[in-house]
């Protein structure tokens, strides 16, 4: 066939110049392109958590209500408690509750210098890479900013579970789909508290909407200064920790 | 350039596209294949809000909820909820400790679950090494030796009761602020600001000893002397330069330690019965609200008062 759909160099090159900040607002600015909103005042919620590590007393009372909240298999969790010691040498000690009962046994240490709890969950990122990766579009955000799975939809490869740097996922051994913290959507979206939130006994755990400046989590948000767990991932956390260490970033 | 002028010279030939109707046919056929096939297996709500099935949120939100919270509870329970809001426990939900109660709820004959090992209680309270200093937390071995508990298996329900531990005469969260830091204030507006200068005697307010050393000393000398202050004056920290300070004067507190029981022996503080031990010293009918400090003050320390022995 001819090849009379040839252009010029000098074409080329303003084809090029013209494309680029279309492509430069969409792979270095994707937050322009295709940016979530978050104005205060705004109908929509956008559902968040809080965490204050310094109110923690490793009760595990969280775990026990998200296990009977939502059925989660033994020997998983959608939410746990870690224990972080730090010892004399520097050495830092990181460990769970008993996985059957949940409570943490009294190990005697001489050298600790420091040790406190840490709750662990579902950071429900505002870039979840778990929705990323997934090749069914299983595992998404909803409106509300919850990251969710679609069990019907789940396939149950395990590539969300590979790519959520928190590790926060695990693949159901009952359904064989992944099973993750819903944020107990269930129980919000009628108003009511996480589980894990009702039941803590003091006050650590907070939920509530960014998008309600009256809320209780965006007044705590507001007083406090807060931190997120590993930043570096570019996953934007929406799981807000207030008196984190040093050790558990 | 060869080929075009090659034509050119040639003549216009239209070009002879037949031989390739069967394969657009095919194609055509393939994607419409291809389309209903997508039609019927990709759901209906896919793409609403994104890229995932819209129904699944509504799945999601089917679910029940298996949490009720207190005021759930407190529709038939309103009397223990009340008494329950008011004491140390307050803050912890009725769900925490009893299991999850929508089945209760539905069906009065499903029970709730007892929580009343000592077990149960120690899932907070066991002493750790990580758990934050100003949370009570009790090494049960000492503690059980200190007030003479004879087995090892009694519970804590047996001296303190779940829904008021403390039997506190005042809602803890409605005690007075501590008299001393009503006058933080006055320095440090609305912050614990590191920029202010910290003057000469500044008051250590989380030192009992500090202000009130009067009384400290004559602590020294009586028999609860191995108590801290803050073991009957509750002192609930609010933030790092604010506590809220409690005086309780129920006489069940006193008789957390001096109550006689059959699972106490001779070695821990002394014990009485109660009420009828009002009956044995006094004339007076027993007044349940009456505390035991009205006769046992020299027992604890000299009274506070602002007349005369706090000036000597």
């Amino acid at each position: 066939m001819p090849c009379d759909d040839r252009i010029s160099r000098r074409q080329m090159l303003k084809r090029l110049a013209a494309g680029a900040p279309v492509a430069l607002l969409v792979t270095v600015f994707p937050k322009l392109a295709f940016g979530v909103d978050r104005k205060p005042g705004e109908k929509r919620p956008l559902y968040a958590y809080a965490v204050d590590v310094s109110r923690c007393i490793g009760c595990c009372a969280c775990m026990r209500a998200c296990r009977s909240e939502n059925d989660v298999p033994a020997g998983y969790f959608r939410t746990w408690v870690e224990r972080f010691r730090v010892r004399g040498n520097g050495e830092v000690q990181v460990d769970v509750a008993a996985t059957d009962d949940f409570v943490f046994k009294a190990t005697p240490a001489e050298d600790v210098v420091k040790a406190f709890f840490v709750p662990k969950l579902c950071n429900h990122c505002e870039k979840s890479v778990c929705s990323q990766v997934c090749p069914v579009g299983a595992s998404y955000e909803s409106p509300e900013g919850v990251v969710l799975v679609d069990k019907k939809h789940c396939v149950g490869c395990g590539y969300c579970v590979q790519a959520c740097p928190y590790g926060t996922r695990f693949i159901d051994p009952v359904s064989h789909t992944a099973g993750k913290c819903t944020l107990c959507y269930h129980r919000i979206t009628r108003g009511e508290l996480p589980a894990c939130v009702l039941a803590c006994p003091k006050g650590a755990r907070m939920f509530g909407d960014l998008h309600d400046p009256k809320s209780h989590l965006s007044i705590f948000l507001r007083q406090r200064r807060y931190r997120v767990l590993k930043p570096e991932m570019g996953t934007h956390p929406k799981c807000y920790y207030t008196d984190l260490d040093l050790e558990v970033i | 350039m060869t080929i075009m002028t090659a034509s050119k010279e040639v003549g216009a030939v239209r070009p002879d596209y037949r031989h390739a109707y069967p394969l657009l046919i095919i194609v055509a056929l393939g994607v419409t294949a291809a389309l209903i096939v997508r039609h019927s297996l990709v759901p209906k709500s896919f793409g609403q809000y994104g890229f995932y099935r819209a129904a699944a949120l509504d799945d999601e939100k089917a679910r029940l909820s298996r949490h009720a919270g207190r005021a759930a509870c407190a529709e038939c329970h309103e009397d223990v909820v009340a008494v329950h809001a008011r004491d140390a426990h307050g803050s912890v939900e009725c769900e925490t400790c009893h299991g999850v109660g929508g089945k209760h709820i539905k069906d009065n004959d499903s029970p709730m679950a007892r929580a009343g090992a000592k077990d149960d209680c120690l899932v907070c309270h066991r002493l750790l090494d990580a758990r934050p200093g100003s949370f009570p937390q009790v090494d049960w071995q000492k503690h059980y030796q200190f007030v003479g508990v004879k087995d090892n298996a009694t519970a804590c329900v047996r001296c303190h009761s779940g829904h008021e531990p403390l039997y506190l005469d005042q809602d803890l969260r409605k005690a007075r602020l501590h008299p001393l830091i009503q006058e933080c204030t006055s320095c440090h507006i609305g912050r614990t600001d590191q920029t202010l200068k910290k003057p000469d005697g500044h008051p250590q307010i989380f030192q009992c000893d500090y202000c009130h050393p009067d009384l400290a000393k004559s602590f020294a000398k009586v028999a609860h002397a191995g108590l801290r202050c803050t073991t009957c004056h509750l002192f609930v920290k609010e933030n790092a330069f604010s506590g809220r300070i409690v005086r309780n004067t129920n006489p069940r507190f006193c008789l957390l330690c001096h109550r006689k029981a059959d699972f106490k022996s001779d070695a821990g503080p002394p014990t009485i019965e109660w009420p009828e031990h009002i009956k044995d010293v006094s004339n007076d009918a027993p007044d349940p609200k009456r505390p035991c400090v009205t006769c046992h003050q020299a027992q604890i320390h000299d009274l506070y008062r602002k007349d005369a022995q706090h000036a000597m």
